[in-house]
């Protein structure tokens, strides 16, 4: 009986070798999974492998299975330079997922437009990441989220509008793309909706301490405070603003929100905001973060890394069936001609003059008294 | 007024902080002349142990401040032994000790890395979070207060320790002349193990004030000892008032540097006041100018 299942187990085994015979086609992801925001890039690869087994399971692309080839970025971006060569010469791959912040990918973008391998961010959002300096588009450069330009108007109009401050402070990291990008679209579009920005304070990359320049918002008597950061700055920003008495204080941050600040920043992330591109309920990921919660054995709190990661595993997978062959210029041409494309998350439709998604809705969350992130409007571009 | 009484309070609480990490610098240079880059390291390992004792086994603080003091000091003293020790008996070069403490502090950091995980990890709330009202003008976190109280007590000890005990005295004989010592009976191995020790146990102190101050990650290490490096340099290497003067100095200058001038020209000060401190007094303010004996 035994040598019967072992044989029975050797016979499958070639006849799957017989049915994926062709070589398969090979994928990047480029996350930081080491470093400041590892949790956030090791959520997005799992949850692009979890795309790519289910659709492996219903046999693959063009009859071909997909590889994913995963790299390091260890959020630096001479690594995640390295990395991006050795997949376009070494690995040969057809097409790159991630990374997820604006930094890298705009340190990638001239070599993966050379070398011809279509690349798509998660979530970064800083224009240039899809454009050059002169607003030319980078035919291999993609986006599954919106931008800066966006995200710092809706920040603006949530700070000057919705919640009607217009004393307005900023905290932000001088050493990062995002957020200048994000501080720069903020501070234009509350001064025109009659903001005023009483205090501009920066920061340095590995910075913890804030509470010198906390105490120079806290004097400037702002009403309001963005936090155009990452999870860990945000967090302990918000921690020691709280410590310094500041809890009058509305504060705003970008999507660089994480529910792992809650264990830094505790009680003082009551009753913030978030700019954020997707929210826990949305009612189109339920199943993808169950399924998430029962592969990994784990509570899927970053739940917009799952989401952006998934759904852009699918979309490349559409782009690599209708561009029926497995080329980078194919595929890039492809995912330019994205429309309508129906994702868990949104419906997917591609502006080929900047390679940036249309009309993509952000969401604003809300921090409850149970410290979860619930959602509080969604707003559709004007 | 008000902003001012504030910030000499962040910048006192945060120089406080600097003083642990800054002192273990100094104490090591003191002996071997190399500054052990890998210090950042051993405050991790005691950060992990508090936290892992307290998560895992519910023990009190009491234990597992212990057991993270304890188990920090013995992986100092395991660090020397595989790594600085035979170098040390091959060559009386520092400079391959130096390199050797900076490949020790990223193998410290991966190995985090690798087994735990980037994850950022708070302590669960075992010490008193609340606010103290500072005559009306400024508020500070008990916590703030705990670490400075603590810090000063440690460092007293440090100090009485050094001055009271044989083993003090060998200390203090050591760091004039390490060889002399050793012709003179001194177990040299023995007195670089509690040195190592010593500075292993103060990192652990910091790193578990630093991981309720900032979160516990496996990279709080290297972040906090350069500014600790910096300002054990500025205070004068191997001078233990000195680094505890030079991380106040450092501390204070950050806090007001960013808030009265500006948080964005924040390093370039600071930085520019070591640069001025090394060219008026290349020893640093209390450090030992007797210079290399030929």
């Amino acid at each position: 009986m035994k040598k019967m299942l072992v044989l029975l187990t050797l016979l499958s085994i070639f006849a799957a070798g017989a049915a994926f015979a062709a070589d398969p086609i090979k994928v990047g992801y480029l996350a930081a999974l080491t470093g400041d925001y590892a949790v956030y890039g090791q959520t997005e690869v799992n949850a692009s492998k979890m795309a790519i087994d289910e659709i492996n399971a219903k046999g693959g692309l063009l009859g071909r299975q997909i590889e994913l080839v995963v790299y390091d970025t260890k959020t630096r971006n001479e690594d995640a330079v390295n990395a991006v060569r050795r997949m376009i010469e070494n690995d040969k791959v057809v097409a790159i997922l991630g990374a997820n912040s604006s930094g890298i990918n705009i340190a990638t973008g001239p070599i993966v437009n050379r070398g011809q391998v279509p690349q798509i961010a998660t979530l970064a959002t800083n224009p240039n990441v899809t454009v050059d300096a002169k607003g030319n588009v980078l035919p291999y450069s993609f986006r599954i989220c919106f931008t800066d330009p966006y995200q710092g108007a809706l920040a603006a109009e949530l700070a000057a509008n919705t919640l009607g401050k217009k004393k307005g402070a900023v905290l932000y990291n001088v050493g990062s793309d995002y957020a200048q990008g994000f501080r720069e679209f903020f501070v234009k579009n509350y001064e025109a909706a009659g903001g005023e920005v009483v205090a501009d304070e920066g920061f340095r990359e590995s910075d913890v301490d804030f509470r010198a320049q906390l105490t120079k918002i806290k004097n400037s008597g702002a009403d309001v405070m963005l936090l155009p950061g990452m999870g860990k700055d945000m967090a302990l920003a918000i921690k020691q603003a709280h410590d310094l008495g500041m809890t009058d204080l509305t504060i705003i941050g970008g999507d660089g929100y994480g529910a792992f600040m809650n264990e830094i920043a505790g009680d003082a992330m009551k009753g913030t905001y978030w700019i954020n591109h997707t929210y826990l309920e949305d009612p189109g990921m339920a199943p993808v973060f169950e399924n998430y919660k029962r592969v990994y054995k784990d509570d899927a709190k970053e739940f917009v890394n799952i989401t952006m990661a998934y759904d852009l595993t699918y979309w490349l997978a559409d782009a690599i069936t209708r561009a029926g062959k497995a080329e980078g210029p194919a595929i890039a041409k492809a995912l330019t001609e994205t429309k309508g494309l129906k994702l868990n998350h949104a419906t997917l439709a591609i502006d080929p003059k900047t390679n940036n998604p249309l009309n993509k809705a952000g969401v604003i969350l809300k921090v409850g008294d149970d410290l979860e992130a619930k959602f509080f409007e969604k707003v559709e571009p004007k | 007024m008000d902003t001012i009484v504030q910030q000499l309070i962040n910048g006192l609480s945060l120089g406080s902080v600097y003083a642990l990490i800054a002192v273990g610098y100094s104490l090591v240079y003191s002996i071997l002349l190399f500054s052990n880059f890998a210090h950042g390291g051993f405050l991790v390992i005691g950060g992990y142990i508090c936290y892992f004792v307290l998560r895992s086994m519910e023990m009190s603080i009491w234990v597992a401040a212990f057991a993270a003091l304890f188990g920090a000091g013995v992986s100092a003293v395991l660090v020397e032994k595989l790594a600085y020790r035979p170098i040390r008996e091959r060559t009386p070069i520092t400079l391959y000790m130096l390199i050797a403490s900076m490949g020790m502090s990223i193998v410290i950091e991966n190995i985090f890395v690798v087994t735990i995980g980037g994850r950022f990890r708070a302590l669960p709330p075992v010490f008193p979070s609340g606010l103290v009202d500072f005559m009306g003008v400024a508020t500070i976190n008990q916590s703030d207060l705990l670490s400075l109280a603590t810090a000063i007590v440690f460092l007293v000890a440090l100090q009485l320790f050094l001055s009271k005990t044989k083993w003090g005295l060998a200390i203090r004989a050591a760091s004039y002349n390490l060889r002399v010592a050793g012709l003179m009976g001194v177990n040299v191995n023995r007195l670089i193990s509690i040195v190592f020790f010593v500075a292993g146990l103060l990192a652990a102190v910091g790193g578990i004030f630093l991981s309720v101050k900032y979160t516990l990650y496996p990279q709080l290490g290297a972040m906090i000892t350069t500014k600790a490096f910096v300002a054990a340099v500025i205070g004068g290497l191997g001078s233990l008032p000195g680094a505890v003067i030079g991380s106040l100095i450092l501390g204070l200058a950050e806090m007001l540097a960013a808030g009265f001038i500006s948080s964005q020209f924040r390093d370039l000060i600071v930085f520019a006041l070591l640069i001025i401190t090394l060219i008026v007094r290349p020893t640093g303010l209390f450090g030992k100018s007797v210079g290399e004996k030929v």
